[in-house]
């Protein structure tokens, strides 16, 4: 189980995509990591990485946009933070893709995803909640 | 500027380990880099440093602590080698770590920023040491195993106001 309830934040639209992604990122990285050979699963880790990575711009978007509207201090640089992650994103799909699907080359992106997505979410993220939280919005 | 360095370091190691991996007790003490040498097989990372500071920081995982740290990660995956995911993994760990401590530092007027993390050779620390003014060095205890953090750091002129 990828999800703690340390990371909601108090704000139930958030809270419900993070709850989403976490359980698309498991998902993605259950058959990742799963001992059969590359041929066979890699269809199917293509699937989940593609319905990962979607909901990942969905949530960036929808995040952002919750922040303009409490008129969050710090939007500029979780803006730049998600921009950065999204460029990772679409730079690393290029080269897999270009690579026919290289194994390593995936396993290493899903390393460097999970780390950052907790921390992210455990960290830069609970400071839109408790911004929320005194602003009482 | 060693203990300017110091407690930073502590204090982002302390602070990822509650958050990403819920382990709040981790005690330190400081490590001697020179001749430091570690076997082959564990994770050995280079953050590179530039600005006011330049240089890095090498950060040693022992392999039984990074498949420690992906497994609690992962929400209970089993990993049993160092592979891509685990290196990987680690980096960004390093990474994270390492630009908390910037921040931290940027308060005290202390500008600097990082490199994407690199994976070395472990005998490069001790090459490496030689170089640098400023090396301190610290193992992290807890109780996922010992993690060593090498701070090989110069100073640039005009900035030593630390
Ligand atoms: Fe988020
Ligand atoms: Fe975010």
């Amino acid at each position: 189980m990828l999800w703690k309830d340390k990371y909601n934040l108090g704000v139930e639209q958030i809270d419900a995509q993070h709850r989403e992604l976490f359980r698309r990122v498991s998902d993605f990285l259950e058959v990742l990591r799963s001992s059969s050979s590359w041929e066979e699963r890699v269809g199917k880790v293509n699937e989940t990485l593609s319905f990962m990575k979607d909901y990942v711009i969905t949530h960036f978007r929808d995040e952002e946009a919750y922040q303009i509207q409490i008129g969050y201090p710090e939007y500029d640089a979780h803006k730049q933070t998600h921009d950065d992650m999204v460029s990772y994103v679409a730079q690393f799909a290029a080269e897999y893709e270009q690579k026919g699907y290289d194994e390593k080359l995936i396993q290493q992106f899903a390393g460097k995803l999970l780390a950052w997505l907790i921390h992210h979410v455990a960290a830069d993220d609970q400071k839109i909640g408790a911004y929320a939280k005194k602003k009482g919005v | 500027m060693e203990n300017v360095l110091y407690k930073p370091f502590f204090n982002a190691t302390r602070e990822v380990f509650q958050l990403m991996l819920d382990i709040s007790n981790i005690t330190d003490k400081p490590l001697c880099v020179d001749g430091v040498c570690y076997p082959a097989g564990n994770v050995d990372i280079a953050i590179r440093v530039i600005g006011d500071m330049e240089g890095m920081v090498v950060y040693h995982f022992p392999k039984e602590t990074s498949l420690k740290i992906v497994k609690i990660m992962s929400g209970g995956m089993e990993f049993n080698e160092v592979d891509e995911f685990v290196a990987s993994a680690m980096g960004e760990i390093a990474n994270i770590i390492s630009g908390n401590v910037m921040s931290a530092l940027s308060t005290q007027d202390i500008t600097c920023d990082i490199l994407p993390p690199e994976f070395i050779a472990p005998e490069t620390i001790a090459d490496a040491s030689a170089k640098y003014k400023f090396v301190s060095g610290m193992q992290i205890c807890s109780e996922i195993g010992d993690i060593d953090l090498n701070i090989l750091l110069n100073v640039k002129s005009g900035a030593e106001k630390a």
